[in-house]
């Protein structure tokens, strides 16, 4: 039993960082299509990218900072007056995992197969409008330059997303084929990478043993991450995970049930990390293509007739920031996003809006949620359909599997349902360029918008800091006014962990960085 | 008698071919008639748009018409090809070899243990019919079959793992921090037992014997009913008043006698409860974190990853046929009768 091959090794259990998780990782080369979140979280920790997010406090706690960019790979980088051209300066003593050392010629290969391969890199990266070879340029071994048509704001946030990894060129290019130029099978299931950690063993669907990496210079600082050792088991069973974190016997959880936190809290061994996703919103979208919610008043009805409050309390245990109950009418306060929308619970004027748009005796009408979040939706469902039920609209609740749910999500043939939704770069306007323009899958309720389109190409090319902002509040402001779906909240990033263990940073691929974390 | 046991374990896989053929077929009809699609759901990434599931469509193969999808995939599955899981990146062969032995190795070690008990509880209800022994055995096998497998499992982790602490960590095949024995067998406990090393036997061991309960528990009530039942039968059977008459001891007539000739029905229930096992007990895998193909399956169909569930479905068969035929082979070895025919 455990009992046997502990006290010998009690100094490197404590240097070993025991992860429990539901999921599996499914790849090791993120950019390929399919890739779990799990597979994100362990591609950070693995691979190095030109950038990294830096952290900030968020109360007691971490979370990334999307406003300060570092160095990872890159030692300096500077930006053209015009912002055009960025010039990255690599770390001279960077080398990969076999010693050989990093190099402009690697970077540029790296960036070449993000922008050319058949990768989910490719759409990400042309975000930041990183769309050709050719604007890749090696200056020298230790430089490289990125050549912007337009001063696209996201050019270098998008150098730090899971995407973006460095790899070993020459490693990589030796088991490239004809027919796979940029070795993505080979990527698939070997790794040509320099980040914190190396893999020691990887078996898809039970456990993956990292080893922390010598001579790792990316850290902030160039310091060595804390845990020399990381093991991330597949756990399946949330009650397990809990029972293994309360034990003692494993050191950090991240999707335990919600049921299970209050009795973590009071745990002499483990304790809950709360973190508000300040990059995501859990909503519910009408499909604004869709009768009746095609229809202004009939979705300003729906958002009048939501039992917020209770909603927040039955369906996340008020573990969250809440998204509605904005004090301010027409124009926002600020520009950040997301941020509380003015909607509160009005039954007698929600009424009056639905006999305004032509329903004064309502209408039927479906809400569906996905399996995967039951535990969420599906309180937050009954009560959606007890207080429509007042005005009038009858709901039918509809539980779906999830590729199930996904595919109607995408063809878009549901007409009012929940979902959640983070995004990698939290920034006001990508936030409306990815979830309320043009006809792609993250556009929940379809919103078509002349205006939203053009404000945010605008703020996307805007180099003046107060003109970006006074589009972003006009975009907030044209949200608000069209209400094409309703923001609920941001639900708390629930981490769990020994007592023992610190430092853990809540970051936009939600996902444990085992870097920052350290045992104390 | 030896080649006639050949020549009809022969007849018995060839006749199974078109049966296994239907299954293949079946299953791969009714993943793509299934709502919920792969390739959708596959590319869930930030910033997937129309391109790139089209694109993940065309590399899965799921772009072409569903005949002419199915007839590659025959030609695939003849020459041992079974596909990739978009679940774990791996192909399905290898997903399969792993985790099939874990799977059967629990599956043994469980309904070995039903069996340990199952038949002297059995043996016992039916030579006391209607006293205490026989309720008690009743009430025993219908508490086992009616609490589910994720409730007593749970419950055996919670009593054994988090209130006593005598159970290790209930997750997977060996503790964590230990080393896993080389891969000759893939069973564990044979692997450790080759290699000599005990105390990693032990340990194997003790990571098993709360999953194969949890599972036991659950079969105790088929196979102890069936022993009592047969059990009754054959002891009310002119035979054994024979033996009676003849002064037989008492012992002699139950085990070399009775049970001998009852153990017929229960070796066909034992077959069916093997076969049943291997497929259900995926809340077990789930529940003990066992690498095993079940929840390897689940995992795959709630995704709807096509080849990994085609492929299981296809095992199961093949193995439900393997276990049918055994059950003949053995038919054949506890009645002499059966083998004329």
């Amino acid at each position: 039993m455990a009992g046997g091959a502990w006290p010998a090794s009690a100094q490197s259990r404590a240097e070993t960082l025991r992860y429990v998780t539901g999921a599996t990782i499914n790849t090791l080369d993120t950019t390929m299509p399919g890739a779990t979140r799990e597979a994100f979280g362990l591609s950070m920790n693995v691979y190095d990218r030109l950038f990294s997010f830096g952290r900030k406090k968020v109360g007691d706690n971490w979370a990334f900072d999307p406003d300060t960019i570092r160095g990872e790979l890159a030692k300096s980088y500077s930006i053209s007056p015009d912002s055009k051209v960025i010039t990255i300066t690599l770390r001279p003593d960077a080398t990969w995992h076999d010693g050989t050392p990093v190099t402009a010629e690697d970077v540029k290969w790296s960036l070449d197969r993000h922008v050319t391969a058949k990768s989910l890199a490719a759409p990400q990266f042309t975000t930041g409008s990183l769309t050709n070879a050719s604007q890749f340029k090696i200056v020298d071994p230790q430089t490289v330059t990125v050549t912007l048509d337009k001063p696209d704001r996201l050019a270098l946030a998008n150098l730090c997303v899971c995407y973006a990894i460095m790899i070993n060129s020459k490693l990589a290019k030796k088991h490239a084929t004809a027919d796979d130029p940029w070795a993505m099978e080979w990527m698939k299931t070997n790794t040509a990478a320099s980040g914190a950690y190396i893999i020691d063993s990887h078996k898809p669907g039970e456990s993956t043993v990292l080893r922390r990496n010598e001579k790792w210079v990316g850290g902030a600082g160039g310091a060595l991450p804390s845990f020399k050792r990381i093991i991330i088991q597949t756990v399946p069973e949330p009650a397990t995970r809990a029972n293994l974190i309360e034990r003692g016997d494993a050191d950090l959880a991240i999707d335990l049930a919600a049921s299970d936190l209050p009795t973590i809290e009071k745990s002499a061994k483990s304790k809950v990390v709360s973190i508000p996703q300040t990059n995501g919103f859990t909503h519910i979208s009408m499909n604004t293509q869709m009768a009746p919610f095609d229809n202004l008043k009939v979705r300003q009805a729906v958002a009048m007739a939501l039992p917020y409050e209770d909603m927040f309390k039955a369906a996340i245990f008020s573990r969250g920031t809440k998204l509605y109950g904005g004090t301010w009418a027409t124009v926002p306060p600020d520009a950040s996003f997301p941020q509380a929308i003015p909607n509160k619970t009005d039954l007698a004027k929600a009424k009056a809006l639905l006999a305004e748009a032509g329903h004064p005796n309502g209408f039927s009408t479906t809400f569906a949620f996905t399996a995967g979040q039951t535990a969420t939706a599906e309180p937050m469902a009954a009560l959606v359909k007890e207080s429509l039920g007042k005005i009038g609209i009858q709901v039918e609740i509809q539980k779906k599997p999830d590729a199930e749910f996904n595919t109607l999500e995408s063809e878009k043939k549901m007409p009012l349902f929940t979902d959640g939704a983070t995004a990698w770069l939290p920034y006001t306007y990508y936030f409306f360029y990815l979830y309320f323009t043009r006809d792609q899958r993250w556009n929940f309720a379809s919103f078509k918008s002349k205006k939203m389109e053009d404000l945010t190409l605008d703020a996307r090319y805007q180099t003046d800091k107060a003109k970006y902002e006074e589009g972003c509040k006009q975009m907030i402001e044209l949200f608000n006014a069209e209400t094409p779906l309703i923001m609920l909240w941001q639900p708390n990033h629930d981490a769990v962990m020994a007592k023992s263990v610190d430092g853990y940073t809540y970051q936009f691929y939600r996902q444990a960085d085992f870097r920052d974390l350290k045992r104390v | 008698m030896l080649a006639g046991i050949l020549r009809r374990v022969g007849r018995r896989l060839l006749a199974s071919i078109p049966a296994l053929f239907g299954v293949v077929v079946v299953t791969f009809v009714l993943m793509r008639v299934l709502p919920g699609d792969p390739a959708v759901f596959f590319s869930s990434g930030p910033s997937a748009g129309k391109e790139e599931i089209e694109e993940l469509r065309r590399s899965m193969g799921l772009d072409r018409p569903i005949p002419v999808q199915l007839v590659r995939y025959l030609g695939e599955v003849a020459t041992g090809n079974l596909g990739r899981s978009m679940t774990t990146g791996q192909p399905v062969v290898v997903d399969m070899t792993r985790r099939l032995p874990a799977s059967l190795e629990l599956t043994c070690t469980a309904l070995f243990i039903a069996l340990l008990f199952s038949i002297p509880l059995g043996v016992a209800a039916a030579l006391r019919p209607g006293t205490a022994i026989d309720h008690i055995v009743r009430m025993l096998c219908t508490l086992g079959v009616c609490v589910p497998t994720f409730v007593s499992g749970l419950l055996l982790i919670y009593a054994f793992y988090y209130l006593l602490g005598w159970a290790p960590d209930p997750t997977g095949r060996i503790d964590i921090f230990a080393s896993a024995p080389p891969d000759i067998t893939g069973f564990f406990l044979i692997d450790f037992a080759l290699k000599g090393d005990w105390e990693g036997w032990w340990a194997a061991f003790s990571q098993l014997l709360l999953p194969a309960c949890t599972m036991a528990l659950f079969v105790l009530a088929p196979l102890a009913r069936m022993t009592r039942a047969s059990m009754l039968a054959v002891l009310g059977s002119d035979f054994i008043r024979t033996a009676h008459a003849m002064g037989l001891s008492r012992l002699r007539i139950i085990v070399a006698y009775a049970l001998r000739n009852a153990l017929l029905p229960v070796l066909t229930i034992t077959g069916i409860v093997f076969s049943t096992m291997l497929g259900a007990n995926v809340l077990v895998e789930k529940v003990f974190s066992w690498p095993g193909v079940a929840s390897y399956a689940l995992d795959a169909l709630l995704a709807s990853d096509y080849a990994p569930v085609q492929a299981f479905v296809l095992l199961m068969a093949m193995i439900f046929v393997m276990v049918n035929v055994t059950i003949d082979v053995l038919y054949g070895i506890a009645d002499p009768r059966v083998s004329v025919a």
